[in-house]
């Protein structure tokens, strides 16, 4: 396993808000996390990203124990891709995307061409080569999300990480980021992704984490997670999980949160 | 065409080049010409000769005007070389760190630390050379205030520092007015006045070589660790996710810096808008990556002083402080930013 999590507890200060929590992904999975708002996603990827201490348990990734890494080593084991923003400086996207490779040289050198090369490999795999010399600022949501992939493809980490990608991208984009996603796991990365559409695993996870107050409600494949029991438990809203075939016969699944005004007057 | 791209990232690295062997020619051009600038001007042709002189290669030239180039011109020449690069370096460094491009070197209270120091030595009646270490220690401790205090605080470090920064701005400023309300008008406060207006008039060999030494570490600092820089103008947890630990980098850049802008005030005294003005013309012409914009800050910085002094000296028959030229430039391209941000 890549990534092996196992009885993880953590928090700010007064108390932990990730509660025993342990799952595992390998190369070549998506490890969707789902839950309400609150219920831990966030703290664990913190966790996760060395930017808080667990109280409880481990975190292993590729068989070595996170916290005894320093930030450098294990910025060569994961690569955080938070939701897309805007830079204060009018950096090209080949400047964002070098970034990626700050673990990779030493603090007193410039980047060295194999950097240049990796970053524009980056860009390549993302079919985004033609935006290299654009200005970041002036790229549209989705391809500076895009770009921001690029920067952890090039960080050579083996561990995505995206912390509710597609959470500012419209539908389209949103499609096409779950579309990237499925693409690097098939090249053999490992993607951790936390999202809000429960929807989403089914159509791409090949595992679910739901979690609920900082504790695992259920984890293994998206066909026996995503059910509408363990939504509504979660969630506290009544769920329709529905199973419909797109126009080319593939099967996607939809969740229905159920209006309760709607019960009512029905 | 396949792999344009590709091409276009060569070429951006051939402009770069380019520009950068354009503003070194600047430098050097306006250096040179600022020698011709004066009650006695040299021209280059004097310049080279003098310099000749004093590894004794003999010329028909005045004894006077060796002397005018050796002690007089040359330190000055240089101080504004050196107090245009460091003020302009800090100032992009500071603006990468606040991830603010509106922020100036005197964010962490240098410039009125200093001030405050300068102003205390001078009441004491300390010779030239003690106002300017009471300077440079002034301006050094403002900034170990600000940050030290910040620690300690619960929000965000970079808005803590901001906000510490400007507390102690405000106390410094306090302490400055104090002093000039109960200094002697006729001598003290007149002193103190002329010092905070800046002026390179009383740059000599010796106080460049004591604070240029400073400056120099400073400039190497910053300029040996500046691809560093761009991983920290990210949000603190991105750019720790990246591998970079970026409080030890953050206090690197703070303490190099702070060398940098409290040796520029202690030789020149303020000189402001330099450090704010310069990083905004170095962007627009090589880009916003700090491996390509520390180097060109610290040219042009360099040109845009020298052409300043030049003014000062140059504009009426009598000296002006350097600090009210750099000001007149600098408020109208402040009001012009300002203006253009919002446009786009």
């Amino acid at each position: 396993m890549l990534l092996e999590i196992e009885g993880l507890s953590g928090g700010y200060g007064s108390g932990d808000v990730v509660k025993d929590v342990s799952c595992s992904a390998d190369a070549g999975e998506i490890l969707c996390l789902v839950g309400p708002n609150g219920c831990g996603k966030t703290t664990l990827f913190r966790l996760l990203l060395g930017m808080l201490q667990q109280s409880a348990g481990s975190i292993r990734i590729d068989g070595r124990d996170t916290s005894a890494l320093s930030q450098r080593e294990l910025a060569q084991l994961v690569a955080y891709i938070p939701q897309y923003h805007t830079p204060v400086f009018s950096y090209t996207v080949l400047d964002v995307v070098m970034m990626g490779r700050a673990a990779h040289f030493s603090a007193f050198s410039a980047p060295r061409a194999a950097d240049r090369e990796a970053a524009f490999a980056a860009l390549e795999k993302l079919h985004i080569a033609q935006l290299a010399n654009k200005s970041y600022m002036s790229l549209s949501g989705g391809q500076r999300q895009m770009a921001i992939i690029a920067r952890a493809i090039c960080q050579s980490a083996r561990l995505l990480v995206m912390d509710e990608p597609a959470a500012n991208l419209d539908f389209a984009n949103h499609q096409r980021l779950m579309d990237v996603a499925v693409e690097l796991a098939a090249r053999g990365y490992c993607v951790v992704m936390s999202t809000h559409a429960p929807e989403d695993p089914a159509s791409i996870g090949s595992r679910v984490l739901l979690m609920r107050g900082g504790r695992v409600a259920a984890f293994g494949a998206p066909g026996e997670v995503i059910t509408p029991e363990n939504l509504e438990r979660v969630y506290g809203i009544e769920m329709d999980v529905v199973t419909v075939r797109d126009r080319y016969g593939k099967e996607r699944t939809i969740c229905l949160p159920l209006s309760a005004a709607g019960t009512r007057e029905g | 065409m396949e792999r344009a791209y590709l091409r276009e990232e060569a070429a951006a690295r051939r402009k770069y080049r380019l520009a950068l062997l354009g503003m070194l020619s600047a430098l050097v051009l306006s250096a040179l010409l600022s020698f011709w600038i004066g009650y006695y001007p040299l021209s280059p042709g004097d310049v080279v000769r003098a310099f000749l002189a004093r590894f004794g290669v003999e010329s028909s030239m005045d004894k006077n005007a060796v002397t005018i180039f050796w002690n007089i011109r040359l330190p000055r020449i240089l101080s504004a070389v050196f107090i245009g690069a460091s003020l302009s370096l800090a100032g992009a460094t500071y603006q990468g760190m606040f991830r603010n491009p509106l922020v100036s070197p005197d964010i962490l209270g240098v410039s009125s630390g200093a001030s405050l120091g300068a102003a205390i030595a001078i009441l004491a009646g300390s010779p030239n050379w003690v106002v300017q270490l009471a300077a440079f220690v002034g301006g050094v401790l403002a900034v170990f205030m600000s940050y030290v205090i910040s620690r300690k605080s619960p929000h965000s470090h970079t808005l803590s520092l901001v906000l510490t920064g400007s507390m102690v701005m405000a106390l410094c400023n306090a302490g400055v007015t104090m002093i000039k309300y109960v200094a002697d008008p006729n001598d003290v406060l007149q002193q103190i006045t002329f010092w905070l207006m800046g002026s390179l008039t009383k740059t000599d060999t010796e106080s460049f070589l004591w604070s240029g030494a400073p400056m120099a570490l400073g400039m190497a600092v910053v300029l040996l660790l500046r691809w560093r820089l761009n991983v920290l103008t990210l949000d603190e947890e991105e750019a720790r996710s990246l591998g970079v630990n970026v409080r030890r980098y953050r206090l690197i850049f703070i303490a190099a810096s702070t060398l940098l802008s409290a040796s520029a005030v202690c030789l020149g005294g303020l000189i402001g808008w330099v450090g704010l003005m310069v990083p905004h013309m170095a962007r627009a012409l090589v880009g916003a990556d700090s491996g390509r914009l520390l180097p060109a800050c610290a040219m042009l910085g360099g040109t845009y002083l020298v052409l300043m002094d030049d003014l000062a000296r140059s504009l009426l028959s009598m000296e002006l402080p350097i600090g009210v030229v750099t000001s007149i430039m600098g408020a109208p391209f402040f009001i012009y930013l300002i203006l253009r941000r919002r446009e786009g």
